[in-house]
């Protein structure tokens, strides 16, 4: 099951100690260029641009990179067939009439408008594995207080963030105790060991969350929450960076244009 | 002897809906003591220690801490537990924060310290318990016994007088519970007051000052612990064993071999008895020297030094700092715990030793060493390696 999770991941990458508004100014930036640009080569080369870094700057190993960036590829494969199918034009190559009214169409506009969305679901989704894989929760929480996030929503989002965890950790070895007793052995048994686990599951954070009012009581809780408050330094060559890779694609959105692929 | 700290007064406690958990006990723990709860399970050990901090209130009897009755008001409470720390039997219901420096500056922020005065809080504290650079590790990623540190240090951050350990060793391997239990000694050697619930009788028997055995929510019997886990009929009552040495003693001692001296705790205490029984020990005409290595000053060369004039001795570590020490200066090491006695053992061999360890634990080399000089005549010189060559020439630190 879920053994390595993106947080393992994004604690030990290669870009940890660099200040998290830098990454995040370069993830978030990333994005909004993506949405900016007209054409579909600027998100390309974002797209480029960000995985090198994950590579290599981060460390990240290309097969775990490569799952996460292949999985909602899928989904956007799909999408992107409707959109070509069903975006008319005037300029068709190959056209069915389905029914009379309705009909699916290949055109000029419509290929150019699929693989204008689909590089952008590309770049996009490069920016927000940079993010998740370079800037662990832990740090994002300093950001969201430095934000005005109200305290008690990132007090809770602490808890939650711990208590995932645990959780985890309890279903995992609940979901083993079962395999080893050979449940999720045939499609009916597997219903049942699934409702079984999530009632387990259940009843162990319940438990859970009686034992944390007990620590939090046991420790003087009085509605505070220490936040590691320090941030990494603004060091020179990761500035250096970030800014060049922005200024580099902004210039990459302008110059391209609207260049379209046909 | 010192004063008393805490206290219960006849006191009784029923889970609602449930068993009576407790059902009148009456004791007092003086400070500084190391007290072991010790019973099977269900004996109500846990539900005694939820006491000491006002977690639960019993429901006939009255608590006193420092000579007070415990009182039950928010405020009061707040107090108490500042004064009283619990470090839970699971670590991770322990751990609420998702670093280990929010999770360790959870107790002082609650009790309002300034941010700097949190920060040297927490320093203090993960230094004390050998994480330091831990601070932005989430607890998830941490091993058990490293979970573990970081739940006493959360504890140790708000400075309590007194430490309640539930089951401190349960689920740790071997070797982490001796470090744990070290860590114990090196708490209780600062002037802290420690008690915790256990099983294991062996870990138990030679660590406490006194060892309370539990059974069905009573005290079945309160005493030091050669005594209390000797009494056959009390440990076969309470589901328990009887510790492997002081049976051994026992059996010896029934087949008419008159061992001298106190019963012994610790192999060293064993080794003593037998020694006497055979005099052996006045044949051995001179003992090894037992070298101590205080790491808190600056002795990283004067050691290096040492150590390659003296190949081949052992080296033990006392205290987490020690053995960080010797990790990051490449020390092997041949003990972790009870160093002193393996020590004293290979000194009786003729063996030198060193010792390395951490200011507040120096003295109490000398100290056990001399206690054990004074009970078996054998004279262990103790040397403590110091930054002045003079002083390191045969300052003798024990009884002639």
């Amino acid at each position: 099951m879920f053994e390595e999770l993106l947080e393992d991941i994004a604690q030990k990458n290669g870009l940890r100690e660099v200040n998290v508004y830098l990454k995040l100014a370069a993830g978030l930036g990333a994005i909004l260029l993506c949405l900016i640009s007209a054409s579909y080569l600027a998100p390309l080369f974002i797209a480029l641009f960000l995985t090198g870094a994950i590579l290599i700057l981060a460390r990240v190993d290309l097969k775990t990179y490569a799952e996460l960036f292949f999985a909602p590829l899928f989904f956007a494969l799909i999408s992107v067939a409707g959109i070509i199918l069903i975006t008319g034009g005037p300029d068709i190559f190959w056209r069915w009439d389905l029914l009379p009214g309705f009909s699916l169409s290949i055109t000029r506009e419509s290929i150019n408008q699929g693989v204008f969305v689909f590089c952008r679901v590309i770049g996009g989704m490069s920016a927000m594995i940079f993010i998740a894989l370079t800037t662990p929760m832990t740090d994002i929480f300093i950001v969201l207080r430095r934000c005005r996030i109200p305290e008690v929503v990132i007090d809770l989002m602490m808890i939650i963030y711990r208590t995932i965890f645990i959780l985890i950790d309890q279903v995992i070895q609940i979901y083993h105790a079962q395999v080893m007793r050979l449940g999720y052995s045939t499609y009916r048994e597997s219903l049942y060991s699934f409702a079984t686990l999530c009632g387990a599951a259940f009843i162990a954070s319940w438990d859970a969350g009686e034992d944390l009012i007990r620590a939090m009581d046991a420790r003087c809780y009085d509605g505070k929450f220490a936040l590691l408050g320090e941030s990494r330094p603004l060091e020179r060559m990761p500035c250096l960076a970030v800014m060049t890779f922005l200024l580099l694609s902004t210039a990459v959105v302008i110059a391209t244009g609207t260049i379209t692929i046909l | 002897m010192s004063s008393i700290i805490l206290e219960a007064r006849d006191i009784s406690y029923r889970y609602p809906r449930g068993m009576e958990a407790i059902r009148g006990i009456s004791f007092h723990i003086r400070k500084k003591e190391k007290i072991a709860l010790v019973g099977p399970n269900g004996a109500g050990k846990s539900t005694l220690l939820t006491l000491f901090n006002g977690m639960i209130r019993p429901d006939t009897g009255i608590m006193l801490f420092d000579n007070q009755p415990i009182r039950y008001d928010t405020a009061s409470l707040r107090i108490l537990r500042k004064r009283v720390g619990f470090v839970l039997q699971n670590p991770d219901r322990q751990i609420i924060a998702p670093t280990v420096y929010q999770d360790v500056a959870f107790g002082p922020t609650n009790l309002g310290y300034s941010v700097p005065e949190v920060k040297e809080a927490v320093t203090l504290a993960l230094r004390h318990v050998g994480l330091e650079g831990f601070e932005r590790r989430p607890p998830h990623q941490l091993s058990g016994g490293e979970k573990k540190r970081v739940a006493i240090a959360g504890v140790l951050a708000m400075d309590p007088d007194v430490l309640v350990f539930d089951e401190p060793t349960s689920g740790l391997d071997p070797s982490g519970s001796e470090d744990i239990m070290e860590l114990l000694d090196e708490l209780n050697h600062e002037g802290k007051t420690i008690i915790i619930s256990t099983h294991d009788v062996e870990l138990a028997y030679p660590w406490a000052d006194r060892a309370i055995l539990m059974l069905g929510g009573r005290i079945l019997k309160e005493d030091v612990p050669d005594v209390a886990f000797g009494n056959i009929e009390a440990v076969r009552k309470a589901h328990l064993s009887i510790p492997t040495l002081l049976e051994l003693h026992m059996e010896l001692h029934k087949r008419g071999f008159l061992l001298s001296g106190k019963k012994p705790r610790t192999v060293l205490d064993m080794m003593h008895c037998i020694e006497t029984l055979f005099e052996k020990s006045s044949d051995r005409q001179r003992h090894g020297t037992i070298t101590v290595c205080n790491v808190d000053l600056d002795t990283q060369e004067l050691l290096s030094d040492w150590l390659s004039k003296h190949k081949g001795v052992s080296i033990g570590a006392m205290g987490t700092r020690a053995k960080q020490y010797a990790e990051n200066s490449r020390i092997h090491l041949d003990f972790t715990y009870g160093v002193i006695d393996k020590c004293i053992l290979k000194a009786l061999l003729g063996e030198e030793s060193l010792i390395l360890t951490t200011e507040s634990m120096v003295k109490r080399v000398t100290l056990r060493v001399d206690a054990y000089g004074k009970e078996s005549g054998a004279s262990i010189p103790v040397n403590q390696l110091t930054a002045s060559p003079e002083e390191m020439n045969d300052k003798n630190g024990c009884v002639p």
